[in-house]
């Protein structure tokens, strides 16, 4: 059939034309991050020509990238670690129980999912200093709450409604308590559902940027975002330590992203032979 | 379901009406305390600030003092200086824009996704990568891309000879603005990718076969049969990201900084040039004040969308 071939030949067309355009600045931040400063600023190339590591060794010893790293990993692990248990909590609690107001924090959580940090940063900042928080790691500790909780609240509600209650049900029947029920029956089955959310809560916080560039101002507290985007301004031949510094910071999250994947698609696939 | 899990809860404990009223009270108590400290992550993470936000807004507040009510001197100062005009332009340009990009390259993605073709999953993780990666690493390698004196953009263009010298794409007046949006464009297209092609992948086999067996051509398949099965899916992810859109704030401040002489500033960069460059807490909140009507519009919409899908 003429047709189905030439709509073949324009899909394929197309979807090289898709992958050029997404591959290209991906393979440029990382050949530059690679590339001698010859090559970049002098006698341009194409490829890295003497591929060299020590953008990388640079941008760790001279501008000390490990601090930052460290500094968002603590920020992102411990966000982590509250919003999850907080989420969990709060996603079994609306789903399963029944009482007054829960309709409305529900309501409240979305709102909160929808409406962006954009809104709140300059009262949040006045409440950091309030607080006398300013310029540590936990006024962000604290404010990313803001926005990881209501998010993996509203996502794990969903997970959590995907699984029928009948099993708790029947564990409660056997004299198992309502709190018991989630600890042995829920949360086991909902794992995926809670790795995916600890997934989307590190990478929210890892990623943040407005309010960590609000709240820190000096090189140890600052969050990897923040520093890198101060290097900017700092001196015009930093590109190939800047783009080391995107490589670094976005390997962790790239590797989650897709360890996550299958988490979720795991979880999908079970809820669905469950019925 | 609800309803059952509540009379098993009732089977369990002495069957004396004093007991069945406590069970009762007992579970509404349990599931408040679960749901606590998101309460007050809620109250005083979100509606304190919300709240505190517009009390700002009319009062003379700087960072270290207290601040007073001083009526509508903000709004009055706000609204009179041409940089929130500008503000409110092109935060209006930049969403519509980069909206309608994201939108048709992402229907694009989606409709070449959706076709058999080899490897096709393989294909769909590799067009995400730039919505998995983190959008300050997206917007600083952009920024490198455009690049006057060793950016690629230029270097490629030269080369090929399209330009006889290099473009400053983000220093220019007629360029900064574009380069902002495509940039954002980039990042984010996959998010509709992936939301119209889960969308696709729902419409049954079955109605492009009789269509194909009525002469429908593919243009005609996709006008009644893959855009009325989007329906849902396109309002859900227009609102939810025309509201993530226009409160952008990286890719302003990353490649442009609002500059050149305001031709990218957009409203979150208005309000942080004045809350946090110029300390001026009050304006600042004054300017997203202004914005909030909209903004609660959009979000209201969204709402009431997706919970008509949950009951649905």
């Amino acid at each position: 059939m003429r047709e189905s071939l030439s709509i073949r030949a324009t899909t394929y067309a197309l979807l090289a034309l898709f992958v050029l355009m997404v591959a290209i600045p991906l393979f440029w931040m990382v050949t530059t991050a690679l590339k001698t400063n010859k090559d970049l600023y002098e006698d341009f190339s194409y490829l890295p020509r003497r591929p060299t590591l020590e953008h990388f060794v640079r941008v760790v010893q001279r501008e000390d990238l490990l601090t930052n790293i460290r500094n968002s990993f603590v920020v992102a692990a411990t966000t982590t670690v509250v919003t999850v248990v907080v989420s969990a909590f709060a996603a079994f609690s609306i789903v399963r129980y029944r009482y007054w107001g829960r309709d409305w924090v529900g309501r409240l959580i979305l709102f909160k999912y929808l409406l962006p940090t954009a809104m709140l940063f300059v009262p949040l900042y006045a409440i950091v200093v309030t607080l006398g928080l300013g310029n540590t790691l936990k006024s962000l500790m604290l404010t990313y709450l803001s926005f990881t909780v209501p998010f993996c609240t509203w996502m794990l509600m969903g997970y959590f409604r995907s699984i029928p209650p009948e099993l708790e049900e029947h564990a409660m029947v056997d004299g198992c308590t309502k709190i018991g029920a989630l600890f042995r029956i829920l949360f086991p089955l909902s794992a995926p559902g809670i790795v995916a959310s600890a997934i989307f809560s590190f990478t929210l916080a890892w990623n943040e940027f407005l309010l960590a560039l609000v709240f820190t101002s000096d090189h140890s507290t600052m969050t990897v975002p923040i520093k890198l985007s101060m290097m900017v301004v700092g001196d015009q031949y930093i590109w190939g330590q800047l783009m080391a510094g995107a490589v670094l910071a976005s390997v962790p999250i790239t590797i989650l992203y897709f360890l996550g994947q299958r988490f979720v698609v795991q979880g999908l696939a079970a809820g669905a032979v469950k019925g | 379901m609800a309803i059952r899990h509540r009379s098993v809860a009732v089977a369990i404990p002495a069957p004396r009406a004093a007991g069945r009223l406590s069970a009762r009270t007992r579970e509404a108590l349990e599931g408040m305390g679960l749901l606590t400290p998101t309460v007050l992550i809620l109250i005083g993470l979100v509606l304190y600030p919300f709240f505190y936000a517009i009390w700002l807004a009319f009062s003379d507040k700087a960072v270290g003092s207290p601040g007073q009510f001083v009526g509508t001197r903000n709004f009055e100062y706000v609204l009179g200086w041409p940089q929130f005009s500008a503000a409110i332009v092109n935060t209006a340009v930049f969403t519509v824009s980069a909206v309608a990009l994201k939108f048709v390259l992402g229907m694009a993605v989606a409709l070449v996704l959706n076709q058999r073709i080899r490897g096709r999953n393989f294909f769909r993780a590799f067009l995400l990568l730039p919505w998995v990666m983190p959008a300050f690493v997206v917007y600083l390698v952009w920024r490198w891309l455009y690049d006057p004196l060793s950016g690629l953009i230029n270097y490629a263009l030269m080369d090929l000879g399209l330009i006889a010298s290099p473009i400053a794409f983000l220093s220019d007046r007629d360029t900064a603005m574009t380069s902002v949006i495509v940039a954002h464009a980039w990042r984010n297209f996959p998010f509709y990718a992936i939301s119209f092609l889960a969308g696709m992948q729902t419409i049954s086999q079955e109605l492009y076969d009789s269509a194909q067996v009525d002469g429908a051509s593919r243009v005609q398949q996709f006008r009644y049969i893959t855009l009325p099965g989007l329906y849902h899916i396109i309002g859900v992810v227009l609102l939810l990201t025309t509201i993530q859109t226009a409160n952008a704030f990286e890719p302003v401040y990353l490649l442009t900084g609002g500059g050149p002489s305001d031709a990218t500033m957009v409203y979150t960069m208005l309000v942080y040039v004045m809350g946090m460059v110029n300390l001026r807490l009050g304006e600042a909140a004054a300017v997203s004040t202004l914005f909030l009507p909209l903004l609660v519009g959009l979000v209201l919409a969204v709402t009431m969308l997706l919970q008509r899908k949950a009951r649905a």
